[in-house]
C-alpha cells in the first residue's frame, strides 16, 4: 500500500537537493564565520556580488532570508516585529522580516542572519532596497554602499555605461576602506570565470526545461537558484550545478518530466509565495500543471567576460530583467511563451512587491493578445500570509484551466 | 473654505495661462528643472493630487499602487488633467512612479511623456552624479526640443533663472519668517502662494510672492526679528542649524509636518477645521512641494545652464535619493531644538514606500530629541478625514494644546 | 456651591450623557440608540439628565465628545474620545496606564499619562480588521450570534490557524475550516487569537504599560478578554459600565 503510494507521488524529487542542502548549510556557517571576522556584508540579489567576494568579503542575503520566514510559514509573526516598531504592513515583506528579525533575533528562524558589517545595495532589483537597507543600518550600525543603476528604457546610454563604472570604482574604494582589503586582477578574473561557469550550468538547466516534459517545475527551479544568487563566484557552487545538469539531463533523454503526467505548461510571473509553494504547484502537477518557465529565476544569467570585467559587469547588472521597461518585460515573457511553448501564464501580483507588479494588468492583456494564450492574474504576498487568500487564487486558477478544457 | 475651494484658488493662475493660449508641460517630481523648460518656451505646471475621482485605476494598476499615482492615472482616465502639450515623469526616484511612467506610456501613446531619470547619489562623494545628471538633463532638452519642435533660447532661460531665483529666495524668506513669527502670515497662505508658483511659474504670481514678502519683511522689521530670521534662513538654507541664533519663540504651540509628496494645503485645510485651532500651530513643514521644493537652491546664471541646473536639483534638501537617512535624520534632530519645535505630524501616503520607510526613524529621531509625534495616513481624497482629525486633535490635546 | 459637568459621547451606534458633580458623583446618566438623527438624541439626552438631576441644566458647561461631537450645539467645547476615554478611566483607576478600547467600528490604545491625559495613541486602520466588526461578520458565518461567539471559543482548547487579519479574506479563511469538517469552538477560538493579536501588535506600536485597562462593547465578550490577556501576558481591569469611560471622561473635564 505505502509502496502504490510512493509510486503515486505527482512530482519527482531531484537527487541533487541532498547536495543543495548540503551547500546552503555550509554557506550559512560561512557567513556566520565572516561576521566573526568583521567581513560580513549583506547584499541584495542584484548586486554585483563578485566584487566583494573577489575581496574576501562574506555576503548574507536579506532576500533569501525573508524566503526562508516565509518557507518556514513565520512570515506574519517576523514582519509583525517589524510592524511592533512602526514599519507598515504595506512594505516590502522581505524588508519587513530582515527588519523584524533584527529586531527580534530570539524569536526569528535562525536567530536572524549574522550581524553585518557593511550592507551593499544595488536598485536594479528595486528602489526600496535604499530605504530598506537604511533601516537596516539605523538598526546594526553597518554603513550602507548603494550601487545606482538607473533603469534604463532601451539600449543603456553611455552616460549611463560611465556614470555605474564609477560606482563600482566607489565600490572597491569602500570595501577597501571599510574591510581593509584589496581587489587584484587576478582575483577578479578568478571570480568572474567561476560567476560564469555556475551561470553557463545553470543557464543549461534553465534552457533544458523546452522539452517536454519539463524535467523542472517552478518549485524546483525556486530552490535550486539559491547558490546562484547567494554564492556566484564560489568554486563550492559549481559540483551541485553540475550534478543538478546532469539530472536534467538524463531526464530529458529519457523523457521523464518533473511531474508524472504533463498536461498544460505555464510561465509564472514574480517571486512565488513562499509559505505555499510546494502546496500550490503541487496542488497543480496533480492536475498536469508544470511550470517549465519563469521570469525570476531567470533573472542570474548574464556572464561577465571578455577583456573589461567591470564593463562587463556594468551591462550585466543594469540590463537586469526589473531594471527594463514595461515593454522589455513584455517581449521577454513573449519570448519565454514561445520558446518554451507554453500554453498560458499565471503572474503573481505580489502586494507588498511594486516594482514587480505594478504593470502586471497592462502586461497581461498585451502578453496575452501578441501570444494568444490566455493568462490569469492572482495576488498575494510572497512572505506575508495575511495577505493570501488560498479560495480566491484557487478560483482564478481553476478559470485559467477551464479555458484549456 | 472647502478643501476644493483651496485647490481651485490656487490653480487659477494655471486656468489663466491656458486661456490665454500658453502651452504646458505638465510634471509630477518637486525636483524638476523648471528653468529648462520654461527655456523651451513652456509653461512647467506641477499636476497635483485631487480629491473627488477615486476610480479609473482599476484597469491598469492595483490597489497596493500608491494612492498619488492612483489618483494621477484616476485623472488622466477621466480627462480631468489640465490641457498640456506633455508629461515629465521623473525615474529612479521610487517604484510606484518608476513603473507608472511605463504603464502611462502604453495606456496612453498618443500623450507626449518625457522622462527624466535622476542619480541616486547619496554616499558618492565624486562628480559622477553631477556629470550624469547634466547629460540626462541635455537629452531631455534635445528631445523636447525634437517632439515639440521648440528650442532651447538663452533669452527665457535667463528670465526663467531670474524668475525662479527670486520666488525661491522670497518663498524662503516666507518660511524662515514664520518660523519666527507664525501670525505673520497663515500657512495657509504660504502654501498656497507656493502651490500657485509650481503651477504657474509666472511674472505675474511671481510679482504676488514678492509682494507679500515686502509687507512681511516691513512688519516684522518693526518688530526687530530681522536678524534672526536671517539667521535661521541661512542656517536652512545651508542644511546646518549649529550656527542659528537662540531666539524666544512666540508663546503658543509649535509643531512641524513631515512628509512626502503629500499636499500641505490639505494639511492646512484640516488643522484649520478642528475645533478651537489655526494653522499657526505649523511653524514649517518638511513637505516635498513645500520646504523641499522652495529650498532647492537658485541656479548661478553665469554658468553652463545644464551644469548648473544639475547642481540645483542635487542640492535640494530632504530626498531619501539624495541624502542618507542618518544626514536627515541628524539634521532633524537639530532642527527641532533649534527652532522649539513641540511636536511633529508625520504624513504618510498610503501605500507611499519612501513616506511609511521612513516614518518609524521620523518617530525614533523625534523621540530622541524629545518631543511627540502623531503619524497620519493620508491619500488625496482625503477619504478617512473623520479618523484624520480625531488623531491630530488629540495630539493637540496630549500636548495640552486645544 | 456645588460645581457640576456633562459629559455626552456620540459615538456611531449609541449615545451616552453623564451630568457629575465635583466630587465624581454621578448624578444622572443615559445611554440611548444614535439613531439617524444625532441631534434628536443629544436633545433627549439633557432632556433626561435634566429630569433625573432636578437640575437647572442652563449653567452647566458640556463637553462633547464622539464623532458626533461637532453636532452637539450646546457644547461649550468638544474634545476627542481619546482624550475622553482617558480622562474617564483615570478618574475611575488612577493606577491604568494603558487603555485598550474596542468598539463596533474602530479599535484604539492610549497609553495614559500620570495625568490622565493620553501620552501616546493609536487607532486602527480603515479596515475593520481588529473592530468589533470583525466579530460580527465571523459570527454570522459561524451561524452563532454575536453573544454566543465569545462562550462558544472558550470551549476550544486547540485553536484554528487563521492567519488573516483582514476580514474578507478571514472569511473566506473560516468558510474553509467550516468546509474541512474543523469543530465550530475551535474555529471561533481561532477567531479571536487573530482579532487579539492585531489589537496586540496595535497596542505594541504604542508600548505595552500595565496595568491595562479595557473597555467598548467587545470588552464584554469573554473570550476577547481571555485571549488579549493570554497574548499580552496580563490581567486586565475592566470597569463597571464600560461604554460610559467617554462620557465621563467629558464630564470630567467640563467640571475642570
Amino acid at each position: 500500500m505505502t509502496e502504490m503510494k510512493k509510486e503515486e507521488k505527482v512530482y519527482r524529487q531531484l537527487e541533487s537537493n541532498k547536495l543543495l542542502q548540503q551547500i546552503m548549510f555550509q554557506n550559512m556557517l560561512m557567513g556566520h564565520q565572516a561576521s566573526e571576522e568583521n567581513r560580513l556584508a549583506w547584499v541584495t540579489s542584484g548586486f554585483p556580488v563578485e566584487i566583494p567576494v573577489a575581496m574576501d568579503v562574506g555576503v548574507s542575503y536579506p532576500e533569501q532570508y525573508g524566503a526562508i520566514v516565509g518557507s518556514q510559514k513565520v512570515g506574519p509573526e517576523v514582519c509583525g516585529y517589524a510592524e511592533d516598531i512602526g514599519y507598515s504592513q504595506e512594505l516590502c515583506s522581505y524588508a519587513r522580516a530582515s527588519i523584524g528579525s533584527v529586531e527580534n533575533p530570539d524569536n526569528s528562524p535562525m536567530e536572524g542572519l549574522p550581524k553585518p558589517q557593511a550592507l551593499l545595495a544595488g536598485n536594479n532589483i528595486c528602489g526600496t532596497v535604499l530605504r530598506w537597507y537604511d533601516a537596516i543600518s539605523e538598526q546594526t550600525g553597518a554603513p550602507v554602499f548603494l550601487f545606482d543603476t538607473p533603469p534604463i528604457e532601451d539600449e543603456q546610454p553611455d552616460h549611463h555605461k560611465e556614470y555605474v563604472r564609477r560606482g563600482i570604482e566607489r565600490l572597491v574604494a569602500f570595501l577597501g576602506t571599510t574591510f581593509n582589503k584589496t581587489l587584484t586582477d587576478e582575483r577578479m578574473q578568478e571570480v568572474a570565470d567561476l560567476s560564469s561557469k555556475a551561470l553557463g550550468l545553470w543557464t543549461k538547466s534553465l534552457t533544458a526545461c523546452k522539452t517536454s516534459p519539463s524535467p523542472l517545475n517552478c518549485a524546483d527551479r525556486f530552490l535550486a537558484m539559491g547558490p546562484v544568487v547567494s554564492m556566484r563566484g564560489t568554486e563550492l557552487i559549481i559540483d551541485f550545478y553540475q550534478s543538478l545538469l546532469d539530472e536534467v539531463e538524463m531526464r530529458v533523454k529519457e523523457g521523464l518530466g518533473a511531474i508524472r503526467d504533463e498536461k498544460i505548461r505555464l510561465l509564472w510571473d514574480n517571486i512565488p509565495p513562499w509559505h505555499s509553494i510546494f502546496k500550490f504547484f503541487n496542488g497543480l502537477a496533480k492536475r498536469g500543471v508544470v511550470f517549465p518557465a519563469d521570469t525570476y529565476t531567470h533573472a542570474w544569467s548574464g556572464k561577465i567576460e571578455g577583456d573589461d570585467l567591470f564593463g562587463s559587469v556594468v551591462s550585466i547588472y543594469s540590463n537586469v530583467y526589473l531594471n527594463k521597461g514595461l515593454n522589455a518585460k513584455i517581449d521577454k515573457m513573449c519570448k519565454m511563451i514561445k520558446d518554451y511553448n507554453l500554453d498560458g501564464f499565471v503572474m503573481f501580483s505580489v502586494r507588498s512587491c511594486k516594482r514587480y507588479s505594478l504593470g502586471q494588468l497592462v502586461s497581461k492583456e498585451i502578453v496575452a493578445e501578441r501570444t494568444g494564450v490566455p493568462g490569469v492574474v492572482i495576488e498575494g504576498d510572497m512572505v506575508d500570509s495575511r495577505v493570501y487568500n488560498e479560495a480566491q487564487i484557487q478560483t482564478r486558477v481553476d478559470a485559467l484551466l477551464e479555458m484549456f478544457m | 473654505m472647502s478643501y476644493e475651494g483651496v485647490l481651485e484658488q490656487s490653480d487659477s493662475g494655471l486656468r489663466e495661462l491656458v486661456e490665454a493660449g500658453e502651452e504646458i508641460i505638465g510634471y509630477i517630481y518637486p525636483h524638476t528643472p523648471l528653468e529648462l523648460i520654461l527655456a523651451h518656451g513652456f509653461t512647467p505646471s506641477l499636476m497635483r493630487a485631487i480629491p473627488g475621482i477615486t476610480s479609473g485605476f482599476e484597469e491598469s494598476l492595483q490597489t497596493f499602487a500608491c494612492s498619488y499615482i492612483r489618483n494621477l492615472y484616476n485623472q488622466r482616465t477621466n480627462e480631468q488633467l489640465p490641457p498640456i502639450s506633455g508629461l515629465l515623469f521623473p525615474g529612479n526616484t521610487c517604484d510606484s512612479l518608476q513603473n507608472l511612467t511605463d504603464i502611462w506610456k502604453v495606456r496612453f501613446s498618443e500623450d507626449r511623456v518625457f522622462r527624466l531619470t535622476y542619480p541616486v547619489t547619496r554616499y558618492a562623494n565624486d562628480d559622477s552624479a553631477e556629470i550624469y545628471l547634466t547629460k540626462e538633463l541635455e537629452i531631455l532638452s534635445s528631445t523636447i526640443e525634437s517632439t515639440l519642435d521648440r528650442p532651447f533660447t538663452t533669452d527665457n532661460y535667463e528670465r526663467a533663472v531670474s524668475l525662479i531665483r527670486e520666488f525661491r529666495l522670497d518663498a524662503q524668506f516666507l518660511y524662515a519668517a514664520r518660523v519666527v513669527d507664525p501670525e505673520v502670515l497663515s500657512y495657509t497662505e504660504l502654501a498656497r502662494l507656493v502651490r500657485s508658483f509650481l503651477s504657474a511659474p509666472v511674472t505675474s504670481v511671481g510679482s504676488e510672492i514678492h509682494r507679500v514678502t515686502l509687507l512681511v519683511k516691513e512688519k516684522l522689521k518693526s518688530k526687530g526679528l530681522l536678524g534672526i530670521i536671517d539667521s535661521i534662513l541661512s542656517g536652512l538654507q545651508k542644511k546646518d542649524l549649529s550656527k542659528v541664533n537662540s531666539f524666544k519663540p512666540p508663546s503658543g504651540p509649535r509643531l512641524l509636518v513631515v512628509g512626502g509628496m503629500v499636499e500641505p494645503q490639505a494639511i492646512a485645510t484640516i488643522i484649520n477645521g478642528i475645533d478651537s485651532v489655526d494653522d499657526s500651530i505649523l511653524i514649517l513643514d518638511l513637505l516635498s512641494f513645500g520646504f523641499k521644493s522652495v529650498f532647492a537652491p537658485p541656479i548661478n546664471r553665469s554658468g553652463n545652464p545644464f551644469e548648473e541646473m544639475a547642481k540645483s536639483i542635487l542640492a535640494a534638501p530632504g530626498e531619501p535619493t539624495q541624502e542618507g537617512l542618518r544626514y536627515r535624520m541628524d539634521f532633524l534632530k537639530d532642527l527641532v531644538k533649534a527652532l522649539h519645535i513641540d511636536g511633529l505630524i508625520i504624513c504618510e501616503q498610503s501605500f507611499c514606500d519612501p513616506d511609511q520607510f521612513e516614518a518609524p526613524s521620523i518617530e525614533k529621531a523625534a523621540s530622541a530629541a524629545g518631543i511627540r509625534t502623531v503619524r497620519i495616513p493620508l491619500d488625496p481624497e482625503l477619504s478617512d478625514r473623520a479618523r484624520i482629525e480625531v488623531k491630530i486633535q488629540t495630539f493637540l490635546e496630549s500636548l495640552g494644546i486645544s | 456651591m456645588d460645581k457640576f459637568g456633562i459629559g455626552i459621547d456620540v459615538g456611531s451606534t449609541t449615545a451616552k450623557g453623564l451630568l457629575i458633580d465635583s466630587e465624581k458623583n454621578v448624578r444622572a446618566k443615559h445611554i440611548m440608540l444614535t439613531g439617524a438623527a444625532a441631534a434628536h438624541a443629544i436633545d433627549e439626552i439633557l432632556r433626561e439628565l435634566e429630569l433625573q438631576s432636578g437640575l437647572q441644566l442652563d449653567n452647566i458647561p458640556i463637553i462633547g465628545t464622539g464623532y458626533g461631537r461637532a453636532r452637539i450645539e450646546k457644547s461649550t467645547k468638544t474634545v476627542t474620545e481619546i482624550t475622553c476615554h482617558s480622562i474617564g478611566v483615570h478618574s475611575l483607576n488612577p493606577e491604568i496606564r494603558m487603555l485598550i478600547d474596542v468598539g463596533g467600528q474602530d479599535a484604539k490604545v492610549i497609553r495614559i499619562g500620570k495625568d490622565g491625559r493620553p501620552e501616546d495613541f493609536e487607532l486602527n486602520d480603515k479596515c475593520s480588521a481588529g473592530t468589533g466588526r470583525f466579530l460580527e461578520v465571523m459570527a454570522r458565518v459561524l451561524g452563532v450570534t454575536l453573544d454566543e461567539l465569545g462562550p462558544l471559543a472558550l470551549q476550544s482548547k486547540t485553536p484554528s490557524s487563521i492567519s488573516s487579519t483582514c476580514t474578507v479574506f478571514a472569511e473566506s479563511e473560516v468558510i474553509g475550516h467550516i468546509g474541512a469538517g474543523e469543530k465550530p469552538a475551535n474555529i471561533a477560538a481561532g477567531i479571536h487569537v487573530s482579532m487579539t493579536t492585531k489589537i496586540g501588535s496595535l497596542a505594541k506600536r504604542v508600548k505595552v504599560v500595565p496595568p491595562v485597562c479595557v473597555t467598548g462593547g467587545v470588552a464584554l465578550n469573554p473570550a476577547f478578554r481571555h485571549y488579549l490577556s493570554k497574548h499580552l501576558g496580563l490581567d486586565l481591569w475592566i470597569p463597571e459600565e464600560p461604554q460610559l469611560t467617554g462620557a465621563l471622561g467629558a464630564a470630567v473635564l467640563a467640571i475642570e
